[in-house]
């Protein structure tokens, strides 16, 4: 393996890290509602906003900025669910009874909202948040990185760990993966499925808000910041398999890894396009994904 | 009887006069409607936008202070284009056919402008093109089309000389995958071809929508070229000049980056770049220590009253498009499409940023004001106003390489 090699491997790695904490908050909101979130790019473009502002007009410490642009993230998939989302379900037990298929126009047009509300409010200008470290190239062997980017991808190896493990063990944890398994049956268990519902919006907008933090100096806070991530982290959902939280970090280091690769040993013109590729690959021979579930509804 | 139906006939001719009067006179002082399309909201460049409309408004209001042209205002009608061709189309088509308005001006993207010209061609509407740079525009041919802006082959040529003049013998530009850069990327390759055939040029195109321009780099951190030409505009332009700078490619000791975009004049822009931009190079088409009309300095001040902001290439771009507009209304007498095009062809204008006229000559030039100012300069430190930069050579002058600033190995 050359050096430039290394470099690919170690980049697209990390690239992967940041889709995964956006892909894992999408991944969750459908395994809970079976819906998909189209205004999941926008949480992580007012992360970027909230921490770059918090830091910059507000003079708060990065460190401090960092969790509140999670708080931000989660206080708006709070107001989401409570105000768009819950009408779509209440009264309903049952997802398959849900009307599931207003939440796309409903996130389109909150996604559409959103940006051009930014634009608005904040201005069309590109705002780069402070990084964490003023570092700006450490040296690791064949691989010259960046001070934020490598603290970055330690933050999110971190909060990811977290998240699976909360996920997995906790509490709240276990009422999720219960409604997400089964609704009704979650419901006829005595597991509270609107606060579980509620959690997951919080926890979604809270992690893509907290990506789009820790990515602000390195993609720079704009309006349609979000868009791009979002594509990927929908693509990632299917790959990892609808729903599957470890699915969808494994298929999250895939992509970033096929991209790196891909662009320099193929093209960079066609570095969004490996993802669509391997989507469309995975649809046709293993449309469940890597870790989903084969199944069908009538 | 035939005496009663004269005063009748009359009485009516009187009445019909009285009510078409207030009409005839309300005419006479109905505003010139000019049509103008930018982009207000995103994936266009509402920077871009945003510049050229308060440029359009600074000169709205000289004009109009002034008592407007021939007692009649100038009125803008507004459409968002976003920065897309499709929404580009249909501005122009609302604005020629419900707003009515005389001529259509403010573009500021070469794809759009390239769709918006193909409806103006269409209803033969007056087209003043502010800020679309690629070459194709031009060889259109299409009459209707006026270009007081700068054009691809202008900055490719400028940029060939100034690559010459450093003496590098490898460069790159990364271009953003629109007309503007890849055509503007290939017209410095055929430029370098004439002035420097020597140097090995080669030219990457980026997605302006992406937000991770690694891959890319990676292989110019193995193999530094000596030169890097930017050719992508904001936002992606800033991530791709960080990344640039965090991975060692350039400004650095061995690797110039030059600016072909007009970077240095956009507001945010040391915000979003900081170290990565000390030591550009920046092809300017303003710059406050150039030689400038009394028009130029009048909207400047004009414009920095009202934002607080410092003039910038964009504003005076604008300005001039509606001041030629105004002037071809004055001088053809008439808002007619035909009147409005032959008084444009016929410009000789001293306009915000000199005497403007428009070339006749086939292929890029048609139609074009050949003579666009423009300057090289350098940033040399991090936060530093384009007044305060060092302008390193005007239009013909040469570059000298041993006066510039380089960050040491």
């Amino acid at each position: 393996m050359s050096g430039i090699d290394v470099d690919l491997a170690v980049n697209g790695l990390i690239t992967g890290l940041f889709y995964a904490l956006m892909a894992i908050g999408l991944s969750l909101i459908f395994g809970i509602l079976k819906i998909v979130n189209f205004a999941h790019g926008e949480f992580y473009m007012v992360g970027a906003y909230a921490y770059t502002l918090i830091a910059l007009a507000l003079g708060v410490p990065v460190w401090i900025a960092l969790p509140l642009a999670f708080v931000v993230g989660a206080l708006l998939g709070w107001l989401t669910e409570r105000t768009l989302m819950r009408p779509l379900y209440a009264g309903y037990t049952s997802w398959g009874l849900m009307r599931d298929e207003y939440a796309v126009i409903v996130t389109f047009g909150l996604s559409l909202f959103l940006i051009n509300l930014v634009d608005k409010v904040v201005g069309p200008y590109a705002y780069r948040g402070p990084p964490l470290v003023e570092t700006s190239r450490v040296v690791l062997g064949p691989v010259l990185i960046s001070g934020h980017r490598l603290l970055a991808a330690g933050i999110a190896i971190a909060v990811i760990a977290v998240t699976a493990a909360l996920i997995k063990w906790s509490f709240w944890g276990q009422q999720i993966r219960a409604v997400s398994q089964n609704r009704l049956g979650a419901s006829l268990a005595g597991i509270d499925t609107a606060k579980a519902s509620v959690i997951v919006f919080m926890l979604s907008g809270g992690l893509a808000a907290f990506a789009g933090a820790l990515l602000s100096p390195v993609i720079n806070a704009s309006p349609d910041v979000g868009i791009f991530p979002a594509i990927k982290s929908y693509i990632i959902v299917v790959l990892g398999g609808m729903g599957s939280v470890p699915g969808a970090i494994i298929a999250s280091l895939f992509l970033g890894v096929i991209e790196s690769f891909g662009a320099v040993y193929i093209s960079f013109q066609y570095r969004d396009a490996f993802g669509l590729i391997l989507l469309m690959l995975f649809l046709l021979f293993r449309p469940q994904g890597l870790f989903g579930e084969k199944g069908r509804e009538v | 009887m035939a005496g009663l139906l004269r005063r009748d006939m009359l009485g009516v001719a009187l009445t019909v006069a009285a009510i078409m009067l207030p009409v005839v006179g309300a005419q006479a002082a109905d505003p010139i409607k000019v049509g103008v399309t930018i982009t207000q909201s995103p994936p266009g460049s509402v920077v871009q936008g945003t510049q050229v409309k308060d440029g359009l408004e600074v000169a709205a209001k000289i004009i109009n202070d002034a008592g407007g042209v021939d007692g009649r205002k100038i009125e803008l009608v507004i459409e968002d284009t976003q920065g897309l061709p499709e929404k580009a189309r249909s501005a122009v088509e609302k604005l020629a056919t419900r707003d009515k308005v005389v001529a259509i001006t403010g573009e500021h993207q070469s794809s759009a402008a390239l769709a918006g010209i193909e409806v103006a061609h269409r209803y033969k509407i007056p087209y003043i093109n502010t800020n679309g740079w690629s070459d194709v525009i031009r060889e259109k041919g299409y009459p209707e089309v006026f270009n007081p802006g700068n054009y691809n082959s202008r900055v490719g040529s400028a940029a060939a000389q100034t690559m010459k003049e450093l003496g590098v013998k490898r460069v790159v530009s990364i271009a953003e995958n629109t007309d503007y850069g890849i055509g503007l990327a290939k017209a410095i390759g055929e430029a370098l071809k004439k002035v420097a055939p020597d140097v090995q040029y080669k030219y990457e195109t980026l997605d302006r929508a992406s937000k991770d321009f690694l891959p890319a780099i990676l292989p110019m951190r193995a193999n530094a070229p000596d030169a890097i030409i930017n050719l992508m505009l904001p936002p992606a332009a800033y991530i791709m000049m960080n990344q640039l700078y965090e991975q060692g490619v350039a400004p650095s000791a061995k690797t110039w980056l030059y600016d072909g975009s007009g970077l240095a004049d956009y507001p945010d822009f040391w915000q979003n770049v900081k170290e990565a931009g000390k030591g550009m190079l920046v092809f300017g088409l303003y710059h406050p220590k150039m030689a400038q009309p009394a028009l130029g300095k009048q909207v400047g001040e004009a414009y920095t009253a009202k934002t607080k902001n410092e003039p910038n290439r964009l504003l005076f771009q604008a300005a001039d498009s509606l001041f030629l507009i105004a002037d071809a209304v004055k001088r053809a007498k008439s808002t007619d499409s035909e009147a409005l095009i032959k008084a444009l062809g016929e410009t000789k204008y001293t306009g915000t940023r000199g005497e403007i006229t428009f070339s006749k000559d086939k292929g890029y030039a048609f139609n074009q004001w050949l003579d666009v100012p423009y300057v090289t300069f350098q940033l040399t430190e991090v936060n530093q106003k384009v007044g305060d930069s060092a302008l390193v050579s005007q239009a013909g002058q040469p570059l000298d390489p041993a006066k510039l600033w380089k960050p040491a190995k």
